[in-house]
């Protein structure tokens, strides 16, 4: 458990090979906390679960050494199997599986046309949402650090009502008209939407700022 | 953590250079010690502890040295320097007058 603590703390500070010092420091800390744990009588792993979170937020360390005018490299969550996650891409890709799950789920409806085809697609209508709050949550830690001005959050808000409503369009024209070869371009058009949206508030705070 | 505990965390520079006037002492030690004497109700992250730290010691207001116990185990030993000491006795009678001036503000009559 001690040697993985080392690899925990090692990758924790992987983007950051200039405060070996500071890693050091904290490393040792964790281990000396790690240790006292253990005499008291914790479980390796309860110990070890404690030391970690009782390392904090390493970007307020690293988030300081750095010039001013360059951002520091955040240092990037590490899960405890020591695999890095980048939540922006993690989001894109559930967003786009989402998008693929309710685009493909009147496939087997089409295929089988049986109940079978039926509980399928609510499978994959189950799972796309399943994604789609995935994506939108991996999206929310991602911009946690990041400063959350009101027109963000309206961007934000303003994304996610978009799609929702993109989908429920999509589902009810669908099963109304039945024309499932045409009405997946609702999605497309989405996009579209959603990017004259985006460009629109651009338009809007860049004359605002002027 | 406890209620209190931002109200707290905003002493953190006052809460270290204190301990440091015990002593010379490393990170894992003087947070053991917030620990203890405040019944496990305050504990500050290392990466907090850290901060502090370095803050502390761009002020001259504490410096720093690697020094060893125990095979193996290196760390680095915080000692307060004389302007840290003025700071720490600045601090605390700082935090006897706001403590004097909210118990003040608090504790009005009736007050369970």
């Amino acid at each position: 458990m001690r040697e993985q603590l080392e690899r925990y703390v090692d990758l924790l500070f992987a983007g950051a090979p200039e405060a070996a010092e500071v890693k050091q420091e904290i490393l040792q800390n964790t281990l000396d906390r790690y240790d006292d744990l253990i005499d008291q009588g914790k479980s390796p792993e309860a110990a070890y679960r404690l030391a970690i979170s009782g390392i904090g937020d390493i970007n307020e360390i690293l988030g300081q050494p750095v010039a001013p005018a360059v951002p520091a490299a955040p240092a990037e969550p590490v899960s405890e199997s020591g695999k890095r996650k980048n939540p922006a891409l993690a989001a894109a890709v559930q967003r786009a599986l989402g998008v693929a799950a309710f685009i493909l789920c009147p496939v087997p409806v089409l295929a089988v046309q049986d109940v079978e085809g039926v509980i399928c697609l609510l499978i994959m209508v189950a799972g796309g949402v399943a994604l789609m709050i995935l994506a939108a949550f991996n999206a929310g830690k991602q911009e946690k650090d990041a400063p959350r001005t009101p027109q963000e959050k309206l961007r934000k808000s303003l994304n996610s009502l978009v799609w929702t409503f993109a989908a429920v369009v999509y589902l009810i024209v669908s099963f109304l008209t039945q024309a499932w070869a045409v009405t997946w371009l609702i999605f497309p058009m989405t996009v579209a939407v959603n990017s004259l949206l985006e460009a629109i508030l651009d338009l809007k705070e860049a004359t605002k700022h002027e | 953590m406890s209620i209190a505990g931002d109200l707290i965390r905003g002493h953190t520079d006052a809460i270290i250079l204190a301990r440091l006037l015990q002593g010379d002492s490393y990170g894992y030690e003087i947070n053991k010690v917030i620990s203890t004497l405040s019944s496990g109700r305050f504990e500050l992250k290392e990466a907090t502890l850290y901060t502090a730290f370095k803050r502390l010691e761009e002020l001259g207001h504490i410096a720093s040295y690697w020094g060893g116990s125990g095979p193996g185990a290196r760390r680095r030993y915080y000692a307060i320097t004389p302007s840290g000491r003025e700071a720490c006795y600045r601090l605390l009678s700082e935090w006897r007058e706001t403590k004097e001036i909210m118990d003040k503000l608090l504790e009005t009559e009736g007050t369970p």
